[in-house]
């Protein structure tokens, strides 16, 4: 059978999935999978037997990971999900995060309160991380607005880098086993110490499999009019690291504003970058006219992507794990809204076209070729 | 021990088998959950977190009461008794 393109949503009501010819000219929908219930999760796993897990966060009866080995037709609960040791006294508010782990079968998952479990077995039995989960600095961390949630896992060979809000960014380089701060570099606007150890209000972290050592960061910005102690704190929204995640730098200028959620990397360009810019006080991109950002030169300079996007009136967010690129060899750029359209972006966002328009409000996007 | 009914909304069925009440003895609300946990692990742990605590979401009636009415997962039960669970109500 031929390689289609399929896009993995996660909504409000429930997990879409959308399917596509490589041409991407249109895409037939199906779901919603987990009905009524909110995504914030999902993977498509194309590791051997293509796989498509999603998190289903439901506010009555708790969590689930549901799981489809038939690309989106149908889904099914995987037989646990992640949870606390009942001693812990912590319990699972929900999962912010499913990454594919070093084995065929391993999966990572980020979860809130601010914890990380691995699974072994494709998702059916999880185990507790402590090395993160009860690091010493754990019950230190403060939630966000979005809750206090381990929402980015970045695996690098021996190294996982995890993104925590409001915790700042980890780093282990001994394959999850321990885990220490690395946010030299990261600024907080909201603490009194301007660039503390920890507790940043990390939004997202981008890599490359081809810059070892490379990261990029959207961080929690827009404190540039900061009048409270420690004074203006100007271009710490986006920030780029060349070792691995010791040190970080800031690549903001030129954007219009330094706040924001996703941050997106080139498949095939570790120079090429995409954010979506919002103002802080509305989430939503600056003046109410949408417009993805692109960097081919890492961070050194910007252009604006909004051609097909609406030029006013448009006042939607575009969540931390909204926006997504597939790997063809002339990417598609793609994001959700919180105002349920999805919009597609040809030539790595060069022109935009509205895939769906009236789907619930949109919390991810996960594309992949299989 | 008292022979009691427990009512399982449509949405946690095939955490039961299907059944919309399981008939157990229990003698207190309480036990109705460690009976659930031992033999219906999915229901009860969309009844309950891993802390124990009955979900914000979820309430427990006995017969007509709310469990927080009576004692609690304390409240003792009878022969006959029905033990209802029901999401609570959502809007906006």
């Amino acid at each position: 059978m031929a390689e289609r393109v399929i896009l993995s949503i996660g909504t409000k009501k429930g997990l879409f999935v959308a399917e596509g010819a490589k041409s991407r000219r249109s895409f037939s929908l199906r779901g919603p999978f987990g009905t009524g219930v909110s995504v914030y999760s999902t993977l498509l796993d194309t590791r051997g037997a293509p796989r498509i897990y999603a998190s289903s966060c439901n506010a009555f009866f708790g969590m689930k990971v549901l799981r489809s080995t038939d690309l989106g037709k149908t889904f099914k609960e995987t037989k646990s999900c992640p949870a606390f040791p009942k001693e812990d006294g912590r319990a699972l508010m929900n999962i912010w995060a499913l990454e594919p782990g070093n084995g065929k079968k391993d999966l990572w998952c980020g979860v809130e309160p601010a914890s990380l479990f691995r699974s072994e077995d494709g998702g059916d039995s999880w185990q507790l991380v402590d090395g993160i989960s009860n690091h010493e600095h754990a019950r230190k961390w403060h939630p966000g607005n979005g809750g206090l949630c381990l929402h980015t896992i970045l695996p690098d060979g021996d190294r996982v880098h995890l993104g925590i809000s409001t915790g700042g960014h980890y780093m282990s380089e001994d394959c999850g086993k321990t885990f220490a701060p690395a946010n030299n570099g990261v600024g907080a606007g909201f603490l009194p110490d301007p660039y503390p150890e920890f507790g940043q209000c990390v939004h997202k972290i981008a890599g490359h499999k081809d810059a070892p050592g490379r990261l990029y960061m959207q961080n929690h910005g827009g404190w540039a009019e900061w009048d409270g102690p420690g004074g203006r704190r100007p271009d710490i929204g986006v920030l780029r690291s060349d070792d691995h995640g010791k040190t970080w730098r800031s690549i903001a200028k030129g954007l219009p504003s330094d706040f924001g959620f996703p941050i997106v990397v080139h498949p095939h360009d570790p120079d090429t970058v995409y954010v979506m810019p919002h103002e802080g006080m509305t989430r939503a991109c600056p003046g109410g006219a949408p417009a993805a950002w692109r960097s081919e030169d890492g961070g050194d300079s910007w252009r604006k992507l909004a051609k097909g996007l609406p030029k006013k009136d448009s006042y939607f967010t575009v969540q931390r794990d909204g926006m997504d690129i597939d790997d063809l060899k002339t990417p598609a750029l793609y994001f959700g809204t919180t105002t349920g359209q999805l919009w597609m972006g040809r030539d790595g966002g060069e022109e935009w076209t509205c895939l769906f328009d009236s789907l619930p409000p949109i919390h991810c996007v996960k594309v992949g070729v299989a | 021990m008292p022979q009691v009914t427990v009512f399982v909304p449509a949405p946690l069925r095939a955490c039961s088998g299907g059944a919309a009440e399981l008939r157990l003895e229990a003698p207190t609300v309480r036990a109705v959950l460690e009976d659930l946990e031992r033999r219906h692990p999915g229901l009860y742990r969309s009844v309950c977190d891993e802390t124990g605590a009955v979900r914000r979401h979820v309430n427990l009636f006995v017969n007509e009461l709310h469990m927080r009415e009576r004692d609690g997962l304390d409240t003792a039960l009878v022969p006959g008794d029905k033990l209802t669970i029901l999401p609570a109500v959502s809007g906006g």
